[in-house]
């Protein structure tokens, strides 16, 4: 069975002071296996980080399932999916969303100030989360005295810092300069190379090629007549999704 | 890292605004403390001031006779030889549950005596009791120092011929003045031993006795002081020890009323009087309601004043907190996003939001607590005639600590629940 099984996910979102209703996604099928990386593409607009925080159980779908390691993610209740999102999750925001009142080993702890571990083992376990991704050195500094490139890797640190099977990333690099970028992204890939899947949301061709396999979205509402399947081809291929 | 940890670090992030709730919080409780010390302390005065007016419970025997006016009470029977209550009755009441809330029991005997072929009314009091209960009187002379002696009232005395003008105030004979009284605020701090001493110590210049020999029922007294006008009862009585009396009346170990004051702060009089009713089924037990209830009525305006104020500075306190609260859950919107979506449940968020919340109450109250002291203990002065300095009161910062606890927590619990259900992938993108 597939690590990730989306199954038709459509999305709405609810119309607000009498406006219309707005259909993000519909239809959106995938499987993503455990250990791939796979880009997510599409223009702006297309529903692209809908469907990542869909599948990172944060925003349940309209129509359709998630189903994550064989568990169902929306039949699950509100305080269990935080939990979920806990053992199960990491995210990488695109303005990497670090707490600017918090020391770098201080958010990478983040994840971890609800688990009940000693805070020792939390500071050791977020400090080999910084040194993978570079930034052992730099543990005390607060993320305004970061670089762009280290800020985006401490979000990465944040996100694996409780080893999840799933690493969810919003275009990491896509306020980075191409330098940077390439920082953050080969982290990315070296995680990947460790065994992590990782489900990498981009509108960068350069990123997306380096992914194992792409899903390309095309504007959530469109539909393809032909087929209401996935297509998955080999790596570093594009696989359209496809909308029945 | 703990959640606390994000919250105490979140506080120094936005030192400005926490010293801002601390301050917000810290005024409100600085004026309830201080308005509570104050009109406390001023209930006690007022109170302990009202206690001055003498007895507020008369204990007198069941009786169907015509009864003998005394003090405005109706002293039953007084003048027949029925239904008397006995020393026994008196020791009684000191055995009732509430016994120690009563400040003084003071029984005497009222009967009349013949002097020179005039009648007087004559009352046998203990001496130490009746002085404990009438702080306002004022002796010319002394006070009775043993048997034989008698304390006479002012109109008696004058008619009896005890008394006359001193040479240094012919027209006003036996108005003490200051220099040789003291008045009623400074007896309120004394204690019966001190009044008494005073009274020894300081007799009063403009008056005289003329002789200080008396005859009752044929029995030679001395007469060791006078009092001074009381503008009651008093005046026209002669004072004897209870003993002495009850001798000369014939009357031994009865007694024609028990006068009871139990004016301490918040007494529970309808109990006492209930209690006392219960030990003396024979006994008339009455409570001289309108002095409790003007006692009662000055204090609790005074209470309901302050809690008034200290509610509505409490209230403000609260919509501070309130909007503050409000104000940083748009403003950490995005974070609170992403506790949730890195696995913080809604409790987490609570908690956290609380946590800082509860600790600028804390620091809040504390400080206020200090502020409301020290602003008593620097007004107590103006507001206090007894001069009674300000007293810390352990209960008052328990009180107060708690009550900056639960503004903080009660105000900032609708932004805070509405935090903890942000949607994490709206509150992720908020701008």
């Amino acid at each position: 069975m597939s690590f990730i099984v989306v199954e038709n996910v459509g999305k709405v979102y609810s119309a607000s002071a009498g406006g219309p209703e707005t259909r993000v996604l519909e239809g959106v099928s995938f499987r993503v296996e455990e250990g791939e990386f796979v880009a997510l593409m599409g223009p702006s607009g297309s529903g692209k980080t809908t469907l990542l925080t869909v599948v990172g159980a944060m925003n349940r779908p309209t129509e359709g399932s998630v189903v994550v390691d064989g568990i169902d993610v929306y039949a699950l209740t509100e305080e269990r999916r935080a939990d979920f999102r806990r053992e199960y999750l990491g995210f990488v925001f695109q303005q990497h969303h670090l707490m600017p009142y918090l020391s770098a080993v201080e958010n990478v702890m983040l994840p971890l100030a609800t688990v009940r571990t000693p805070s020792r083992e939390k500071r050791e376990r977020a400090l080999t989360a910084l040194e993978k991704v570079g930034l052992g050195s730099k543990a005390a500094r607060l993320p305004n005295q970061l670089s762009g490139g280290e800020q985006g890797r401490l979000a990465i640190a944040r996100a694996v810092v409780n080893e999840p099977p799933l690493l969810l990333a919003d275009e990491p690099t896509g306020s980075l300069d191409t330098r940077t970028g390439e920082e953050v992204m080969n982290v990315l890939l070296d995680l990947n190379g460790r065994g992590q899947t990782v489900l990498l949301v981009t509108h960068n061709p350069d990123n997306a090629a380096r992914a194992g396999r792409i899903l390309h979205l095309r504007d959530g509402r469109s539909l393809r007549s032909n087929s209401n399947r996935e297509m998955v081809n080999s790596r570093g291929t594009e696989t359209q999704l496809v909308h029945g | 890292m703990r959640i606390s940890t994000i919250a105490w670090a979140n506080l120094r992030r936005r030192k400005s605004r926490a010293a801002l709730l601390v301050g917000g919080i810290a005024l409100g409780i600085a004026t309830a403390v201080a308005l509570l010390t104050l009109s406390r302390s001023i209930s006690e005065e007022i109170g302990l001031q009202l206690d001055q007016f003498g007895a507020n419970i008369v204990v007198v025997p069941k009786s169907d006779q015509l009864a003998l006016d005394y003090g405005g009470v109706s002293v039953a029977a007084a003048a027949f030889d029925v239904g008397e209550l006995t020393d026994e009755d008196a020791r009684r009441i000191s055995e009732i549950p509430y016994a120690n809330r009563l400040a003084v029991v003071s029984p005497k005997l009222l009967g009349a005596a013949d002097t020179g072929g005039r009648k007087v009314v004559v009352a046998g009091v203990d001496f130490e009791s009746e002085y404990a209960l009438k702080r306002w009187w004022r002796v010319v002379g002394r006070k009775p120092a043993g048997p034989g002696e008698l304390l006479v009232g002012h109109d008696a005395a004058r008619a009896l011929g005890l008394v006359e003008p001193s040479a240094e105030d012919t027209s006003q004979p036996v108005v003490p003045t200051s220099a040789n009284t003291v008045d009623a605020s400074q007896h309120a701090t004394m204690s019966a031993e001190e009044h008494a001493a005073m009274m020894q110590t300081a007799p009063p210049q403009h008056f005289k006795l003329a002789r200080d020999r008396l005859d009752l029922n044929g029995r030679e007294f001395r007469v060791a002081g006078v009092l001074a006008p009381t503008g009651g009862r008093d005046d026209a009585l002669v004072f004897g020890g209870r003993a002495e009396v009850q001798a000369l009346l014939k009357r031994p170990g009865r007694l024609s009323l028990v006068e009871v004051s139990a004016l301490c702060k918040d007494c529970p009089v309808e109990d006492i009087v209930g209690q006392i009713a219960q030990k003396l089924p024979a006994a008339k037990v009455s409570a001289l309601q309108q002095a409790v209830r003007a006692r009662a009525e000055a204090v609790g305006r005074l209470t309901r004043f302050g809690a008034a104020v200290s509610g509505v500075v409490l209230i403000i306190a609260a919509l501070l907190i309130f909007t503050t609260t409000t104000g940083a859950v748009v403003e950490r919107t995005k974070e609170i996003g992403v506790m949730r979506a890195v696995g913080f449940r809604r409790a987490h968020i609570v908690k956290e939001m609380m946590l800082e919340v509860l600790a600028v109450s804390f620091a809040g109250g504390a400080l206020g607590w200090a502020a409301g002291a020290a602003a008593s203990w620097a007004l107590m002065p103006y507001f206090s005639q007894t001069g009674q300095g300000f007293r810390p009161d352990a209960s008052l910062a328990a009180l107060a600590l708690f009550a900056a606890l639960a503004v903080g927590a009660l105000s900032s619990l609708y932004p805070t629940l509405r935090a903890s259900r942000l949607d994490p992938s709206e509150a992720v993108r908020h701008v």
